[in-house]
């Protein structure tokens, strides 16, 4: 990956960090000091590393663990908020920040709220599990599923 | 990438289907530690997936279900 892409993709997390949103090319590009279109083939060729995720109009659709649309998954962390894309990454907003978190969604299967505060790294109740459907070999075919 | 209230939840949700893996949620954390902790890094680099597989490896989520493509 080239220098340039590894910048604009650090830009691309520190304004989504900073708005608590996905930012557009434009607010990235104000940043870096580079023109739209710029960022936005910058972009797809990260989207095709792996290194974001971007919907059909090339806009950010994740920067993980950040989802740029509303998910069950909302966190909160240094009185900010964010939403991830899955549990995993529920986790991963607070383990990125290198902060204390917490964040709340639903059990698929009774609908019952779940609040999980996570204090060093560790949840502050251990008593909800985990589950992943998809095999680790198809997380990236359809990334939105999984 | 759900979270359940309990292993019995999780059964009742998949209603007779294939299941996936199921983990604790502690190990869970761990997981997103190791993977997430340098994300916002200004000296991050894209990870092989070698370096992936290694995460998962390291906290025991092994098997083919776990074995990356």
């Amino acid at each position: 990956m080239e220098r340039a892409d590894i910048d604009l993709r650090n830009a691309t997390y520190q304004r989504f960090v900073e708005l608590g949103r996905a930012p557009t090319a434009a607010e990235v590009g104000a940043t870096i000091g580079v023109g739209e279109d710029g960022v936005r083939a910058g972009w797809r060729r990260l989207h095709d590393a792996h290194a974001l995720v971007l919907d059909d109009a090339g806009d950010i659709r994740m920067a993980n663990p950040f989802a740029a649309r509303p998910t069950d998954f909302r966190v909160e962390a240094g009185r900010r908020t964010w939403y991830a894309n899955c549990a995993w990454d529920a986790f991963g907003i607070g383990a990125a920040l290198h902060a204390d978190s917490r964040f709340e969604t639903h059990c698929p299967d009774c609908q019952d709220r779940i609040e999980i505060s996570v204090h060093d790294g560790r949840p502050d109740d251990a008593s909800p599990v985990f589950h992943v459907l998809v095999p680790a070999a198809r997380w990236w075919s359809d990334i939105g599923f999984t | 990438m759900l979270l359940f209230r309990s292993e019995a939840h999780v059964d009742r949700w998949l209603a007779g289907r294939e299941p996936g893996a199921t983990i604790p949620i502690t190990k869970l954390a761990e997981l997103a530690a190791a993977w997430w902790q340098d994300r916002l890094s200004p000296d991050w680099q894209p990870r092989s997936r070698e370096q992936s597989q290694a995460i998962l490896d390291r906290l025991g989520l092994t098997g083919d279900f776990w074995r990356l493509g």
